[in-house]
């Protein structure tokens, strides 16, 4: 063998090595991230809009939302996940805010951040009304703080 | 008779230790204690000079793999099971809250003695050439060391558990454009739940215990493949002593010394070799102050070992490893803490996410690897590193306040709370 192709044969079988490498790196990371969620979906129903009161929001535990309804201006879902690290926030009553209890964010009634480390104010997600007269929240959508679903 | 000695004599074929040729031999035909040298130099063996800081480690490490193994026949990765596992050992396994404290009080403890470890190592200067890759492979056990306690922290299910994880795997989605897709790769989800139960039990009990394993054999090995432990620090020389033996050598690097054959040793040339060894070698002078490995050496380890067992076990006797309520994914505790060592970490979080949870770990991390290479002073004496000290000692001394900050003063709402002031959590 040649020194020409002693370099090319080289060369291409470190081109396949690598690749092959490369590839293989690549599918196992495809491998460790999940194909299937075995988590709560993403969309759900919670109940006929008759079941909220008006005024104080009414906190979904498994879903962690707030539901919100005024009586002028209809319903929004805010989510009660802190943007900050993902503690659960809790609304007070006394000053209409959101206090996160981890490292003391504090949101404002639209949600929008007012002190602490949070980056973004929370998520507002979207509400509908289903066929079947419940309401739907979509925690996939994300609304603006204005987004009111009048029943 | 003569069988039971032929058997004893295939398994131990050493000379009796009687002699020096035994002494040697119990070192280096013994696949186990092979990894030291047959004589060690005595002022190494001195307690002030690394205080055992690394065998205390790698033998809190050998309690944890113990007490590990043993904790896996009683604990199933999944949710519904997990936490009822964690209460049947505390309740109705025979010495099960024991283990399951030398378990945790081993894990708080290595922790605590690999940091210590390498601040011995940056304040004797023992990563500077020909050590400075040993330096690179310590942080990496160090990162490890993290790395299993953080995973292990998750297994209990509980709030405690529940929550720091929450907390810990969040600040991690902060790291730019990969951040949410190692975190959902971490989780094996979008919220910690069982899939990321069972991925942090399978790092926590098989990946990362081998790679802990793979790298304390490299740390080991390079510790006598760089000339043994570093010399202590008072022993060092104001100028470096002249001549290193150099076989081969330019007469102006180093000059070979006629040194005087002692009478009741053999010397044999094994092989002729040019070039500087890459390793500290021990001058003729020096080869009077070394002594048999066996016994002065393997009796201090001994004795460092059984004062860790000891100490873990008693620790275990009189303080059990917590367990907080059944992790409620809907009720954030008030407050909510990453484990200790991540407090510091979360306090500077609770400041800036990205750049306290992302850029100061990454800097910090970045930095303790440069070191070696950073640091171009060749001297190891404390008079000639004063800078380098202290920098160090700012670097920990920060990071220990933090911590404290972040374990003792932080109440509900990480609201600055002396200690001593009682805080009715929840009260709005």
């Amino acid at each position: 063998m040649n020194r020409r192709a002693f370099l090319s044969w080289g060369t291409a079988g470190m081109v396949s090595l690598s690749s092959a490498v490369a590839v293989s790196m690549g599918a196992v990371a495809r491998f460790l991230m999940p194909s299937v969620f075995y988590e709560p979906p993403q969309t759900f129903k919670i109940g006929k809009p008759g079941d909220y009161a008006f005024g104080v929001p009414t906190f979904l535990v498994d879903e962690k939302i707030f539901v919100f309804h005024d009586r002028d201006r209809g319903f929004s879902v805010a989510s009660a996940v802190c943007t900050h690290l993902g503690c659960t926030v809790a609304h007070f009553q006394s000053d209409q805010k959101f206090h996160c209890p981890c490292h003391g964010s504090v949101f404002a009634a639209d949600g929008s951040v007012v002190h602490g480390p949070a980056p973004k104010p929370l998520n507002w997600f979207e509400v509908i009304l289903a066929r079947d007269g419940q309401l739907q929240v979509d925690k996939d959508k994300i609304v603006p703080a204005t987004y009111r679903l009048m029943v | 008779m003569n069988l039971i000695r032929e058997i004893w004599q295939s398994i131990v074929r050493r000379d009796p230790l009687s002699t020096d040729k035994g002494k040697s031999e119990l070192v280096f035909l013994n696949v186990w204690l092979h990894i030291h040298p047959a004589k060690v130099k005595k002022e190494n063996l001195k307690f002030k000079h690394t205080y055992y800081l690394g065998f205390i480690t790698f033998f809190l490490f050998v309690i944890l793999v113990t007490t590990g193994i043993a904790l896996m026949c009683y604990y199933r990765p999944y949710p519904a099971q997990a936490y009822q596992d964690m209460k049947d050992l505390q309740f109705a396994v025979f010495l099960g809250p024991f283990l399951r404290g030398m378990h945790r009080w081993a894990a708080h403890g290595m922790v605590v003695c690999v940091f210590l470890h390498m601040c011995r190592v940056f304040y004797t200067g023992s990563y500077k050439k020909p050590r400075q890759f040993n330096w690179v492979v310590g942080v990496v056990l160090l990162l490890l060391t993290l790395g299993l306690s953080f995973t292990g922290y998750l297994l209990p299910w509980d709030q405690l558990a529940f929550w720091a994880i929450t907390v810990g795997t969040n600040i991690g989605s902060y790291a730019p454009l990969v951040g949410g897709q190692i975190r959902e790769l971490l989780l094996g989800g979008h919220t910690v739940g069982e899939a990321a139960l069972l991925r942090f039990y399978v790092l926590h009990v098989a990946v990362l215990p081998s790679m802990v394993i793979l790298f304390t054999v490299v740390h080991f090995w390079r510790i006598r493949k760089d000339g043994g432990l570093s010399r202590p620090v008072w022993k060092l020389k104001a100028k470096k002593p002249e001549g290193l033996v150099t076989i081969g050598g330019t007469p102006e690097v180093a000059q070979l010394q006629a040194v005087p054959a002692s009478t009741d040793k053999t010397y044999g040339l094994m092989e002729v070799v040019t070039g500087k060894p890459i390793f500290e070698t021990i001058t003729p002078e020096e080869e009077e102050d070394v002594a048999f490995s066996y016994p002065f050496a393997f009796f201090r380890e001994g004795v460092a070992l059984m004062a860790t067992v000891t100490g873990i076990m008693a620790i275990s006797l009189f303080f059990h490893a917590p367990l907080e309520e059944l992790a409620n994914p809907a009720k954030t505790p008030n407050p909510a803490k990453a484990p200790w060592y991540f407090l510091g970490l979360q306090e500077l979080v609770s400041h800036s996410a990205l750049l306290g949870g992302v850029v100061a770990p990454a800097v910090m991390v970045l930095a303790l690897l440069a070191i070696p290479y950073f640091d171009r002073n060749p001297s190891r004496r404390p008079k000639d590193r004063k800078l380098a000290i202290w920098l160090f000692t700012i670097f920990v001394v920060v990071n220990l306040v933090l911590i404290v900050i972040g374990t003792y003063f932080r109440g509900p709402g990480w609201a600055l709370v002396p200690p001593w002031v009682h805080v009715v959590a929840g009260a709005e």
